[in-house]
């Protein structure tokens, strides 16, 4: 049996007192009532000596009550071998924060010192473990290290932290806990088990995948968080545009404070640029403000925010314009690119250059000697070398007059028929849902029902199950647009041209948004790149080898299908075989957030967390204590020494009251 | 009357209303009387006596005058009987008891008894209750319901206070003029050097005097064993008191005060009845008659002399 105050037994020395207090030489207590003490004298009272022990019944319960009293203070319980062999030691993970938040003033070394602090307060015989984590986490020193060579880990672990510096990435604290929970090995079973949270504990962090846990009970977290002299920062951040589309669109930003910020003069200014573009304006604290950036008049790809303390969030990088050449190629004469009323003159004016394509329309009745990228054909062509273009990737749209071309094309039975009749048709059935229509998949541009289509050729397919698919049907039933895979290539048929002397359909709303439909099918999308943080990979096509170069300069060679995970702010640049992209990846904007959270927020998450007392370099006694507390109060053994305690204190007043009752009566 | 036929007291008691057991304790004297010791003096010889001037004339004898033609003064006849006045001790010390009953309780029912027996014979009965000083008085009476009211006063509570048999005695010959007798139901634990002198004021006015000394058994014997502080019930002083010790000096001093007694009442030709708690009422009562008769007839072979 142990005992969790050992020095409340010394209460048990009270018995001393009623042993005393029985053999006490006592003049008697009795007193008797009598009518009248007219014929008595006084005496003097002496002293009734006991020399042995009266009432010894009574003296032996006393003695037990005091005795049960004071085994009931000095909290016994029974040290069960289980809890008897738990090693004092502990198993100990160390997670440090290099989020990019860190890289405020000297956090970082505060971080190193903490940690450093920690691996040195353990010992020989704990097992320690060491993570950093940003985004993941990325364990630096496991237990399996620690068990095979403890003795050197301190110089080990050292040499390894001072390799590190904080990177770029947010702060996922959530995936970073719910990783290191497995990281607690089999040989750590028996071990007392805690991790050492060394972080800035910034509210921008990501905790909620912490809900998707059950916390495991035997793991206590330790928090130690990093404050830096001042958590006053100015923050910037992309915000949406509000026009993707156009090139010279604003570039509209996201300027935040801290609250209870003492900061309110910013200047925004591109890279290198003349002061008079500057913004210079005042945010108070804890506001949030949407921006537009000043004119980029020196082509800058970077936006500079100053005025603030931390300037690990005060840049943000756009960038520059880089439309991708689209080779577009008509089958025809370039003189009618003039003539109104050729289909190549609607062509020339509906694909202009936007942010991100520059298509270069080119006529001529031969093939161009490099492919291009899209073709187009309105009546009959010789079909050499088409069906080649296309299997090896060519996209081409034509308007048949006749059956040959598409015959080649397709291996497929039809017929291509002028329909004579005097009646305009419209469209009936547009698939909108088909990949080439994309662009009429909103509701809202679905009205077809003011093109008109003057003539049209019926193409009858006479093959079953043929691999051409009816994109559209005129309201005679006749296909109107028709699709093939061919190859690696795609096959456009139009029963109807676009030019006037055909159909509405060039000087409709619909013809642009059509054409660039199929740019974007040919694999020239004219979205604009989405703004990348750090962390996320580079878009990458995975059927080319890549060749990134980082805003350090230092080259990636990437093979076709690899992905890149960038770990740096700036621009990227991304060269394959076919054109070169430049990339701009920015700062995570919750990286931003840096006001620090309070440890107790991770316990409303169910994390266990460890007490102040715990948390100190001498908790070892505490530790113990604490287990036997645990020990103690699980086993409750002081209620059964209250139970007894009050059981002997009834029937110590039962014989007391009965030995009260033999008070001195005239016999 | 043997003594084994008597009502053991403890048994009396446990009735609990005082009228019962004062009736009991009559009826059963009654029973063992053939002839009543009283008859005979308890009425006193009437007379007639010739009207002088002054007289109330409501007090003539109008057939006598009629027969006679002389005018006579006829006594009345409850003139002519006792006049008996129980004077109860209600003092502190009258509590004490160590059987199941008190001291208190026992002058109760023996009043109560005497009251009983007396106006059954036909005489008047009152009652005065004293402790330090009177504390009821009833005169003497015979008439229905006067024994209830007389019950019912042995009944109240006696009142928290010393004996002051001096001062009682004092105030109570001047409450009773006329003559009769006065039963005097005490423990007597008070210094009796005044009382003689009261007791001799008493005689002196006529008034028969019959004293009814009641004791406890444990005061009469001291029958106390363990050493304890022994309190006073009147005054609430407390003594240390060793039995072994005090025995032999307390019954000294207690025959004594005894002694005392017996020779002050013999000196005023007090009647003096000493009864301990643990005796019969019966044979108190018949103790009590039995002295009357003696007396009486006493009385009469003096005055024959």
């Amino acid at each position: 049996m142990n005992w969790l105050f050992p020095l409340y037994l010394a209460g048990a020395a009270a018995i001393i007192a009623p042993i005393l207090l029985h053999l006490r030489r006592r003049p008697p207590q009795d007193r008797v009532e009598f009518s009248s003490l007219l014929f008595l004298d006084a005496q003097t009272p002496v002293p009734v000596s006991k020399r042995r022990l009266e009432n010894w019944l009574l003296l032996l319960l006393r003695c037990l009550a005091l005795i049960l009293l004071a085994l009931m203070f000095s909290r016994p319980f029974i040290q069960s071998e289980s809890t008897a062999a738990a090693s004092p030691n502990s198993a100990t993970l160390i997670l440090l924060d290099r989020s990019a938040s860190m890289r405020r003033a000297d956090l970082w070394k505060q971080a190193i010192a903490e940690a450093e602090k920690q691996l040195k307060a353990a010992k020989l015989t704990d097992r320690i473990a060491l993570a950093v984590f940003d985004r993941e986490l990325t364990p630096l020193w496991s237990f399996e290290e620690d068990r095979n060579t403890p003795a050197n880990r301190l110089t080990a672990i050292q040499t390894r932290l001072a390799a590190l510096t904080p990177t770029w990435n947010a702060t996922q604290l959530d995936r970073a806990l719910i990783a290191a929970v497995p990281s607690f090995d089999s040989s750590t079973t028996t071990l007392k088990k805690r991790i050492h949270l060394v972080s800035d504990l910034q509210e921008g962090t990501k905790l909620d995948a912490l809900r998707t846990i059950a916390w495991p009970a035997e793991l206590t977290l330790s928090v130690h968080r990093l404050d830096p002299a001042t958590n006053d920062n100015l923050s910037i951040a992309l915000a949406a545009r509000e026009d993707d589309r156009s090139a010279d669109a604003l570039v509209r930003i996201r300027l935040s404070n801290t609250r209870d910020s003492t900061l309110r003069d910013f200047t925004l200014a591109w890279q290198n640029a003349p002061k008079s573009d500057a913004i210079t304006a005042q945010i108070p604290p804890g506001a949030s403000r949407i921006l537009t950036a000043p004119p980029n008049s020196t082509n800058a790809t970077t936006l500079t925010l100053t005025g603030d303390t931390h300037d690990f969030d005060n840049r943000i990088f756009i960038a520059p314009p880089q439309p991708s050449t689209v080779r577009i190629h008509f089958l025809g004469k370039n003189a009618t690119r003039d003539e109104a009323s050729s289909p190549l003159y609607y062509l020339a004016r509906a694909l202009q250059p936007t942010a991100t394509l520059a298509p270069v329309l080119t006529a001529d009745e031969k093939l161009p000697a490099q492919p291009a990228d899209i073709l187009f054909i309105v009546g009959s062509a010789p079909p050499d070398g088409l069906r080649d273009y296309i299997e090896r990737g060519g996209f081409l749209v034509t308007v048949p007059s006749d059956a040959t071309l598409l015959k080649t094309l397709t291996g497929l039975d039809l017929a291509v028929t002028a329909d004579l009749s005097d009646e305009y048709r419209m469209l009936a059935e547009v698939k909108t849902e088909h990949p080439l229509l994309k662009p009429f998949a909103d509701p809202k541009l679905r009205d077809f029902t003011k093109l008109r289509f003057w003539k049209h050729r019926h193409i009858e397919i006479k093959t079953a199950n043929p691999s051409l698919e009816t994109l559209a049907t005129f309201d005679n039933g006749h296909p109107a647009i028709l699709s093939a895979r061919i190859g690696k290539g795609m096959l456009i048929v139009l029963a109807s041209g676009w030019h006037p002397a055909d159909s509405q359909l060039a000087l409709s709303t619909k013809f642009v948004p059509l054409l660039y439909g199929w740019l974007a099918a040919a694999g020239f999308s004219h979205d604009p790149a989405a703004t990348l943080l750090v962390g996320d990979s580079l878009p990458l096509d995975a059927s080319q080898a890549h060749t990134i170069t980082d805003p350090e300069n230092k080259t990636h060679s990437l093979k076709p299908g690899e992905t890149f995970t960038t770990i740096q702010i700036g621009l990227h640049k991304v060269q394959s075989a076919a054109h070169t992209q430049k990339v701009a990846v920015n700062l995570p904007p919750d990286e931003g957030r840096v006001l620090p959270l309070e440890p107790t927020k991770l316990a409303e998450y169910g994390i266990k967390l460890a007490t102040a007392s715990e948390t100190s370099a001498a908790s070892e006694t505490t530790d113990q204590r604490l287990t036997a507390t645990d020990t103690e109060q699980r086993q409750n053994l002081w209620w059964w020494f209250l139970v007894t305690l009050l059981a002997v204190l009834l029937l110590e007043t039962a014989v007391a009251g009965r030995s009260r009752h033999s008070a001195p009566a005239p016999a | 009357m043997p003594s084994a036929t008597f009502l053991d007291p403890a048994a009396l008691m446990r009735i609990k209303s005082l009228e019962l057991r004062a009736k009991v304790v009559v009826e059963g004297l009654w029973k063992g009387m053939h002839r009543s010791p009283y008859h005979g003096f308890s009425v006193e010889f009437s007379e007639y006596r010739a009207y002088v001037q002054g007289d109330d004339p409501r007090y003539i004898d109008w057939k006598v005058l009629a027969r006679s033609d002389r005018t006579y003064i006829k006594k009345f006849e409850d003139e002519t009987n006792l006049r008996c006045q129980l004077v109860i001790d209600h003092s502190k010390s009258m509590k004490y008891g160590s059987q199941s009953y008190t001291k208190a309780d026992y002058a109760a029912t023996l009043a109560a008894t005497l009251a009983s027996f007396l106006m059954k014979q036909g005489d008047a009965a009152g009652l005065t209750t004293f402790a330090d000083g009177i504390e009821e008085h009833l005169p003497p009476r015979n008439r229905p319901g006067h024994l209830r009211r007389i019950i019912t006063e042995l009944e109240r509570p006696a009142k928290a206070a010393g004996t002051s048999l001096d001062l009682s005695v004092g105030q109570l010959a001047d409450l009773l003029r006329k003559r009769g007798m006065i039963c005097l139901i005490t423990d007597l634990l008070a210094p009796i050097e005044h009382l003689e002198k009261q007791l001799a004021l008493l005689g002196a006015m006529g008034h028969d005097l019959v004293i009814f000394h009641l004791m406890d058994r444990a005061e009469i014997d001291f029958t106390f064993e363990k050493s304890a502080h022994f309190r006073d019930a009147e005054t609430g002083a407390e003594r240390f008191i060793d039995p072994q010790i005090a025995r032999e000096t307390y019954l000294k001093r207690l025959q004594v005060h005894r002694d005392t007694i017996q020779a002050a009442t013999d000196r005023h030709n007090v009647e003096y009845h000493f009864c301990p708690t643990d005796q019969p009422l019966e044979e108190v009562l018949f103790d009590f008659l039995s002295a009357r008769q003696r007396k009486k007839a006493s009385k009469r072979i003096s005055q024959t002399v």
